[in-house]
């Protein structure tokens, strides 16, 4: 039974699941049944370093750059909708990969176009984030966004950071304005829309 | 006062919140408030609460219709089990919210916008009411089906009948405010009740005297139809169910006791069966009536209870069609005809028969073609040619 975090929580993904390497970074969410345009959510990674930024603009992983140029980190793509465990998104992250200098990975869902279509987060039920042993296929934590959130079109899921030797995740949950483009700004990614 | 756009939330103070919902002209428009459990569906009937129905839970959740309709939601008296309530609003008359003005909510110190210009919805979620951490707090949630009504029931698994299957029907006007549909009247307190099932067929009644009173057989059906034109939407094509009986007496005489043939029996004379008047509308909510003289039980020797669909597609599911045999003194007896999707017309509900002076009530729900095949598989032998009302 995989454990389950609520909003702040932590855990060692390294004590919980000794000889984890790969993991598989699972997102799920139930958009809007209601008519009107597409809810169109979208993970993104950010490769944090000590300072809180990213080192470059190759460390800000999303749809349209898939992979980290180390290949330590890779979104799956949007092709995994709704098969078996739920994920609508994944990122699979090899953990002994990931350059040093990396300190977390800050997991984030956004909503394309929000604004101009008046979607925002009050509207996103179910949302969770997983992280699975990418070799075994065991879920070692699970966190469950509550369904408290209102007019913001920027989460941040969670995150997996390097502490000590060890990985961990926090469920975060935190949700912003401005969507994507706050995103990047917050983590130092100089994006144009 | 603090304003919400859509999507956003704010708690809720205080034991109870009027919602006031100030509606745009242009249009007819009903509110219907929607008690919502986990899984995100409603139960039943008793979970509206919209003009047909403007008191729900013990007046928990009432609505006072006017040219803006006010919820008020007693949330300490709301069942536990009620996650939200929603308040959604319908367009008639071939509309979408976009071809009228804003709709706008105040609940309490909260202001809800919701901007439909431009948009396509039939049918609006306007806001929830729900329970966070034990608190209750609202959003405002502005988002709606194109489909209209149909969606909307669909998405919270309110069951209307939709006879054409088509994904927009155009809901027609609501029936006229002079004579609203009446909802069903409230179950009355029942201490004890058996319901007859596949497994648990029969029961057994006994009187020490053999005199069983008036024994009333209610057949009661129609709740879907009749709630789709609660929602405003149109009525399906007739739907006329018939109760009827047939009745042996101890001496082996014969009879039916059914409208079709003004064969309206007798209570006092043979065969002590009678039918009272009949529903042809499904208006009276109560349904039909059978009435079968208890105090003569010694001389009837078995009577089956059946029900037929004179007009209507022949769908039992969706007829939702309940037989209650209510015997004085003992506890009401409940069967249920909803289980099977039969497309026959005709369905053997129950059989009373005198066992020793006592009655045995057994459960049938069998579905025959007609009256003939019916009588051929229970062995009762009448002669029958087709009939008019």
């Amino acid at each position: 039974m995989a454990l389950s975090l609520s909003k702040g929580g932590n855990i060692s993904l390294s004590k919980t699941d000794p000889g984890l390497e790969k993991i598989l970074i699972g997102l799920g969410w139930s958009e809007r049944a209601t008519s009107g345009a597409d809810c169109d959510l979208d993970a993104s990674v950010f490769m944090v370093g000590e300072t809180g930024k990213v080192r470059s603009d190759r460390d800000f992983i999303f749809y349209r750059q898939l992979t980290s140029p180390d290949g330590s980190v890779v979104h799956t793509g949007d092709n995994r909708t709704g098969e078996g465990d739920g994920d609508d998104e994944a990122i699979e992250v090899d953990l002994d990969k990931a350059p040093a200098d990396v300190q977390k990975l800050v997991v984030t869902v956004t909503i394309h176009e929000a604004e101009k279509n008046g979607l925002n987060f009050g509207m996103v039920s179910d949302a969770f984030i997983r992280v699975v042993n990418n070799e075994t296929g065991t879920e070692v934590v699970r966190y469950a966004l509550p369904e408290d959130y209102g007019v913001e079109t920027a989460m941040e899921f969670g995150e997996v950071h390097h502490h000590s030797g060890e990985w961990k995740f926090r469920a975060i949950g935190q949700g912003y304005s401005g969507g994507l483009m706050a995103m990047c700004q917050r983590y130092g990614i100089n994006a144009t829309a | 006062m603090t304003d919400l756009p859509i999507g956003a939330n704010a708690p809720l103070d205080g034991p109870s919140v009027s919602v006031l919902v100030d509606l745009p002209g242009g249009a007819e428009i009903a509110v219907t408030a929607l008690q919502i459990y986990p899984g995100g569906k409603v139960r039943g009937d008793g979970d509206m609460c919209f003009y047909g129905q403007p008191r729900i839970s013990g007046g928990a959740v009432t609505l006072t219709q006017g040219a803006s309709p006010r919820f008020d939601i007693d949330l300490a008296r709301v069942p536990g089990d009620v996650e939200k309530i929603v308040l959604t609003a319908t367009v008639e008359g071939g509309k979408t919210f976009g071809q009228l003005g804003d709709v706008s909510i105040d609940a309490g110190p909260h202001s809800l916008t919701i901007p439909v210009h431009g948009r396509s919805e039939v049918a609006l979620i306007l806001a929830e009411i729900y329970k966070r951490n034990g608190a209750w707090k609202i959003r405002n949630v502005g988002q709606g089906f194109n489909g209209g009504l149909a969606q909307l029931a669909t998405h919270f698994g309110v069951e209307i009948a939709d006879d054409d299957g088509s994904a927009a029907p155009p809901p027609s006007a609501p029936p006229s405010p002079s004579a609203p549909p009446t909802p069903a009247p409230p179950p009355s307190v029942k201490l004890s009740k058996v319901n007859l099932t596949k497994t648990e067929k029969t029961v057994s009644l006994k009187k020490a005297d053999g005199k069983f009173g008036k024994i009333r057989v209610n057949l009661n059906w129609n709740q879907r139809v009749q709630k789709k034109s609660l929602f405003g939407m149109s009525r399906s094509a007739g739907l006329d169910l018939d109760l009827g009986a047939f009745v042996e007496l101890s001496d082996g005489n014969r009879d039916v006791v059914q409208a079709l043939g003004n064969s309206f029996g007798s209570f006092w004379a043979e065969p002590y069966v009678s039918l009272l008047g009949d529903d042809r509308t499904g208006a009276i909510t109560d349904g039909e009536w059978l009435e079968i003289n208890g105090d003569a039980w010694a001389t009837i020797r078995r009577v089956l209870i059946y029900a037929f669909i004179y007009e209507g597609a022949p769908n039992w599911r969706e007829t939702d069609g309940v037989v209650r045999v209510y015997v004085p003194d003992q506890p009401e007896i409940e069967v249920a005809m909803n289980e099977y999707g039969s497309n026959k017309g005709m369905c053997a509900v129950a059989e009373l028969s005198n066992e020793g002076g006592q009655i045995k009530v057994e459960r049938k729900v069998d579905f025959f073609g007609g009256h003939k095949d019916m009588d051929r598989a229970y062995g009762w032998g009448f002669s029958w040619k087709a009939g008019r009302k």
